[in-house]
């Protein structure tokens, strides 16, 4: 093979060389002077080519006769390593200073490795397209070149030094109670709100009072409207009236979407299940965290109503579709922020608006 | 061996799904169906006349035994099946390919990323511009930017509902409703 090698290079190189190509050297009509300089020129190197084949030499017969690549191969003792590097990843993290290092998720060989996205959700798109520079619009707030808003009082206060005790305490926290809340920014381009995650959550109590089979069928569902492994949890709370003891009742399932699922999902949500709610005034205009994440629930007649558990309907145990709660975790700092992009979104919100 | 489209049989190999004809994990369709048919053997064997019966006294003496639902089964079975494929392995050419469209992607990804983030810089500080125009050159004392920098009902009244409309292929049947006005609230 190896001596077959520059022949068959120039077997290929050749004739290229001798195709008109795509700009006729001889019948331009516009030249250059500089088309004659040596290094312009199609050189005279393929003049001083042999054309004849080293190949056309005849072999001795007695080497064309052992000439057998197959069974040399099989009559080796031990065979050769293959070709090609079969990378295997290590199968458990063993911290950064161990020599074998899992590959980035990247890499297709990574345990980790996720194909995709395989689509633009249209959520996405919209947002890039609309809802982004509607809220940049709407929260737009102008200060006049070369103002400066005057410094707010620091968040955490100093003690008044009326009592010796006072020296070296750590600061006193905000009023009106120790949390310190998130700093809203004003939003700019660079930090409108958007959708970061949405996490699906399921307390089956009947779980630890009954059997598995209402977890399992709770985790099914989850995992069929969300596109997403779930994980399970145990009870942390004892609740006597339902039996649950902590640290021994799997009572919960979760999932946690991020990117296209989520997105996907949220489409889904606002498109599908959300205009067919009966009697549903919309999410609480409470509901929030103070820091941009807003919780509602769903009931499991409304979880049946996902288009995934709806063709398969009949495939639940109807009494076991679970009920689940659905936190949107957006970029916003406020809640009010979170409110604006998910009204934008087509999440409606009543009550009264807390913030 | 069924026949296969070299497709499918591809992903097969590819996901060490088995194609023989005794596959080690049988088909959806076959354990749907034999699970479900398992179902009505009970009334089979009650029908049964002969003295001879297959049901374990335990079983007989306790009402049957626990009644687990087939659907319930079919989840389990679902839920926990060990198919989960193995990480691929990609051969020297393979993994080239794969690694400069990845590359490329990213590219592409960032370059999407900063010109939708410039979009918005422009966009901002136009705004800007026509604030400080407005402040300024209006010549109405700054009335009119004052207005306009009115954020009464931004965060209570919200978005209306009938703006998120994600965005589809082709247009609305009934297009732009010119007569549309915000609802009254009834909450």
């Amino acid at each position: 093979m190896a001596a077959r090698e520059p022949s068959r290079y120039l077997a290929r190189t050749l004739p290229r060389a001798i195709a008109p190509s795509a700009r006729p050297q001889t019948l331009a009509c516009r030249r250059n002077a500089s088309d004659d300089a040596p290094a312009r020129r199609l050189s005279n190197h393929l003049a001083e080519l042999e054309t004849e084949s080293s190949l056309a030499t005849p072999l001795p017969a007695d080497t064309v006769k052992s000439f057998n690549p197959v069974a040399a191969a099989k009559s080796r003792r031990a065979q050769l390593p293959r070709s090609r590097y079969q990378f295997r990843p290590p199968k458990y993290d063993r911290g950064p200073l161990h020599p074998h290092q899992p590959p980035p998720p990247s890499d297709p060989s990574s345990r980790v490795f996720v194909p995709g996205p395989f689509s633009l959700p249209r959520v996405q798109q919209t947002y890039d397209a609309a809802i982004a520079s509607d809220i940049l619009t709407l929260c737009y707030v102008h200060n006049p070149p070369g103002f400066t808003p005057p410094p707010k009082a620091p968040r955490l206060r100093e003690w008044d030094d009326s009592s010796p005790y006072h020296k070296n305490r750590p600061l006193r926290g905000p009023r009106g109670g120790d949390v310190l809340r998130l700093l809203r920014k004003p939003i700019k381009f660079n930090s409108i709100p958007e959708l970061e995650r949405i996490t699906i959550h399921s307390y089956v109590k009947q779980a630890a009072q009954e059997n598995s089979g209402w977890l399992h069928v709770a985790g099914m569902a989850v995992q069929a409207i969300s596109n997403k492994r779930v994980e399970t949890f145990k009870s942390r709370a004892s609740v006597s009236t339902w039996s649950i003891a902590p640290g021994r009742d799997t009572v919960a399932v979760k999932a946690e979407l991020r990117g296209e699922d989520m997105y996907h999902f949220f489409g889904k949500l606002v498109d599908v299940v959300l205009p067919r709610l009966k009697d549903w005034p919309g999410v609480k205009g409470t509901s929030g965290d103070s820091s941009g994440n807003i919780t509602f629930g769903l009931e499991p007649e409304q979880v049946a109503l996902f288009p995934e558990i709806e063709v398969n309907y009949d495939m639940y145990p109807p009494k076991m579709i679970p009920g689940c709660h659905i936190t949107i975790h957006t970029s916003a700092q406020a809640d009010k922020d979170a409110r604006l992009l998910l009204s934008a979104m087509g999440v409606p919100f009543h009550g009264k608006i807390v913030n | 061996m069924r026949s296969l489209s070299p497709a499918l049989a591809s992903l097969a190999n590819v996901f060490r799904i088995p194609m023989s004809l005794t596959p080690v994990r049988p088909a959806v369709s076959r354990v749907c169906h034999e699970t479900l048919s398992r179902q009505s053997a009970p009334t089979t064997a009650a029908v049964q006349t002969a003295p001879f019966s297959s049901t374990s006294t335990l079983a007989k003496r306790k009402g049957g035994g626990p009644q687990v639902d087939k659907r319930i089964t079919l989840i389990r079975y679902f839920l926990y099946h060990p198919l989960t494929p193995r990480p691929l392995r990609f051969s020297r050419n393979r993994f080239l390919r794969h690694w400069t469209i990845h590359r490329a992607w990213q590219l592409f990804q960032a370059q999407q990323r900063k010109k939708q983030e410039l979009e918005l810089q422009r966009q901002y500080q136009s705004m800007q511009a026509a604030c400080e125009e407005l402040r300024t050159g209006a010549g109405d004392g700054g009335k009119l930017f004052r207005v306009s920098m009115n954020k009464k009902g931004v965060f209570t009244d919200l978005f209306p509902i009938e703006y998120a409309r994600f965005q589809t292929e082709s247009p609305a049947a009934e297009g732009w409703n010119y007569e549309w006005k915000r609802p009254e609230k009834k909450y």
